[in-house]
């Protein structure tokens, strides 16, 4: 059995069957071994070099004096951990102190979090419910919020709760339960711009964490609640005891990815108010980006950037772990 | 009895819970098709009567089709370019036990986490001396964002077509590199899709890097170009809904293109919109 290298359909183990291997043939025995590391080389450049770079950089910037004399001159100046010291101590004129900046970002992903995950939870047991019709309406609803883009959708939540013309600031004030509402302006305080801030990404957000439990409960045995209910148990208690930890798993990971995707959120905050009014609405991802590009403050940025990854880091420990855990089938 | 109320209720609730999600989607399209008289008014028009006249509005907005043609040629790039690389390590991946395949798996894990938000700042200063204001340059940063996910999502369309169908291939005569083209790539053919779209609405979306990089007006793509569209227009609502969804419409085609596809692949990729 003559295999030329050109055939390429060698397969690992076959070489036990020709006896003298030729020059020839243990050349193209190496191509056919280096092939896997030839075609991942390009994805191993790209993360080392395009992703790593940036990473060794952001930690390297976060030691320097950098502004825009170092950028401009390209003078390196290390100054060792100032700027983690000033971005813990002492915040730049104008702009809300770091602490208050994590805090508000922490609740903000708080509040997020668990309107999405509840609300997600609710409307995937909602459609498990449904006759085949409002099924059919309610998902395709949802197809329109999730396929939002976010800075679309920013705009649009502007337009529904603007002052004079919002259709929100009518429909409140024709209700009549809550008082006139027309020509109230939603963006003049920092809470009620991330109350509709939130209202946008849990909008957006709701569609995929309910379309993914939909999915799981679709995959729990029919039997089983049908057992219990038989058996005499609510509604309640089939929730408790057989849905929820069939969909534990899968629970925790949207957990997980919605903890991560609500504390970086940049788009949707700044497209709404740029941080505004009065910085109310600056969140780490915002503070970062307005201390970094728009002031030029570059190291102390980059700091400020290096604590938002390590908080992130430690919501993501339980999640690589799973990870690794996971990879191990694959 | 009370059963079957219990069911309008539900479906009354499921009815409700549409309307939430819809009506904000409705609304702009809603008032991207009225006219001025239309929309300045305290009480809201629910059905228009329509007029083109906000989108002949922003499809002459200065250099409109500048901001189009950037985001369709660093959309589409990014797709080209993460669907070839991505592809070789998928198949790679999903096909070859080769040694270090398990910490490679791990680091395309890794990758996919990597928040780019707290990034932007090392991203500006590597590309400042040559890439900044240049349009390609943001092709090269959303490559970077989607090839992980394009590497895991399309690993698990090509371990999903069992490796037989191309053994079979070959027992019949075809070459490893024919079974593969003739036998498993058409199979893959949807999977391909559905990841090219996911890759495809991520750069199209993308505000911030875009945002941050271009500074001169006619290297916008049209996100950048959206959020700065009232500081051109002021509060003409009409003509930004129009904008807005001339935007959304190929990413609303999309979704529901590959809308099935995408749960299960997304709860393994941290995407979303």
């Amino acid at each position: 059995m003559a295999r030329t290298p050109s055939t390429g359909n060698a397969h690992l183990g076959a070489s036990s069957q020709s006896a003298a291997p030729s020059r020839h043939r243990s050349s193209a025995r190496v191509i056919h071994d280096l092939m896997p590391y030839l075609a991942i080389l390009p994805t191993l450049v790209t993360f080392l070099v395009l992703l790593g770079y940036p990473v060794a950089l952001l930690f390297a910037t976060s030691l320097q004096k950098f502004g825009i004399y170092e950028l401009i001159n390209h003078v390196t100046t290390w100054i060792g951990l100032q700027n983690y010291y000033e971005v813990l101590f002492q915040s730049p004129q104008g702009l809300p102190d770091f602490a208050t900046v994590l805090f508000r970002t922490v609740a903000f992903m708080l509040v997020n979090v668990v309107l999405t995950i509840v609300g997600g939870t609710l409307i995937a047991l909602l459609l498990e419910r449904l006759n085949k019709w409002v099924r059919l309406i309610l998902t395709s609803s949802m197809v329109l919020a999730w396929a939002m883009p976010a800075v679309t959708g920013a705009v649009l939540f502007q337009w529904l709760f603007d002052s004079k013309l919002g259709v929100v600031n009518w429909a409140i004030s024709s209700l009549g339960i809550f008082g006139n509402y027309l020509n109230h302006d939603w963006f003049t305080t920092g809470f009620t711009t991330f109350g509709i801030v939130t209202l946008l990404i849990v909008w957006q957000a709701i569609p995929f964490i309910a379309f993914s439990l939909y999915a799981g409960i679709l995959s729990i045995p029919k039997e089983l609640p049908e057992a219990a209910r038989v058996d005499g148990a609510s509604e309640g208690q089939i929730f408790r005891h057989i849905t929820l930890p069939a969909l534990g798993p899968l629970l925790m990971m949207l957990v997980f990815l919605s903890v991560i995707w609500d504390f970086k959120v940049f788009t949707q905050v700044y497209a709404m108010a740029q941080g505004g009014p009065d910085e109310q609405t600056i969140t780490l991802s915002v503070y970062s980006y307005i201390v970094g590009i728009s002031e030029g403050k570059f190291g102390y940025a980059a700091a400020a950037s290096v604590v938002m990854l390590l908080l992130l880091l430690i919501v993501l420990v339980p999640y690589i772990r799973r990870m690794i855990k996971s990879l191990e089938g694959l | 009895m009370s059963r079957r109320r219990s069911r309008v209720v539900i479906n009354g609730i499921g009815l409700l819970a549409a309307f939430f999600f819809a009506f904000p989607v409705y609304w702009m399209v809603n008032t991207a098709f009225k006219s001025p008289d239309q929309f300045q008014t305290y009480v809201p028009v629910f059905i228009p009567i329509p007029t083109l006249d906000n989108f002949t509005k922003a499809l002459n907005q200065p250099h409109f089709f500048d901001f189009l043609r950037n985001s369709l040629f660093v959309s589409i790039s990014t797709v080209l370019l993460a669907l070839v690389v991505g592809f070789l390590a998928a198949v790679t991946l999903a096909r070859v036990k080769f040694r270090g395949r398990r910490s490679f798996l791990l680091l395309v894990a890794v990758a996919q986490m990597a928040p780019f938000e707290a990034l932007l700042i090392p991203m500006f200063l590597a590309i400042k001396d040559w890439g900044y204001n240049w349009v390609p340059t943001l092709i090269i940063v959303y490559f970077i964002f989607t090839l992980p996910f394009t590497i895991w999502s399309l690993r698990g369309f090509v371990a999903g077509i069992p490796v037989d169908l191309e053994e079979a291939a070959m027992v019949d005569g075809a070459s490893r590199f024919g079974a593969f083209v003739r036998v498993t790539l058409p199979l893959l053919a949807p999977g391909l899709v559905a990841t090219s779209i996911f890759c495809f609405i991520t750069a199209w979306n993308e505000f911030l890097y875009a945002y941050t990089f271009m500074s001169e007006t006619q290297n916008y793509t049209l996100p950048v170009w959206l959020v700065s569209f009232r500081t051109f227009l002021g509060t003409d609502w009409g003509a930004t809904m129009a904008a807005s969804t001339l935007f959304t419409l190929p990413v609303l085609i999309f979704f529901l293109v590959a809308q099935r596809r995408m749960v299960g692949g997304l709860t393994t990729g941290a995407v979303r919109g």
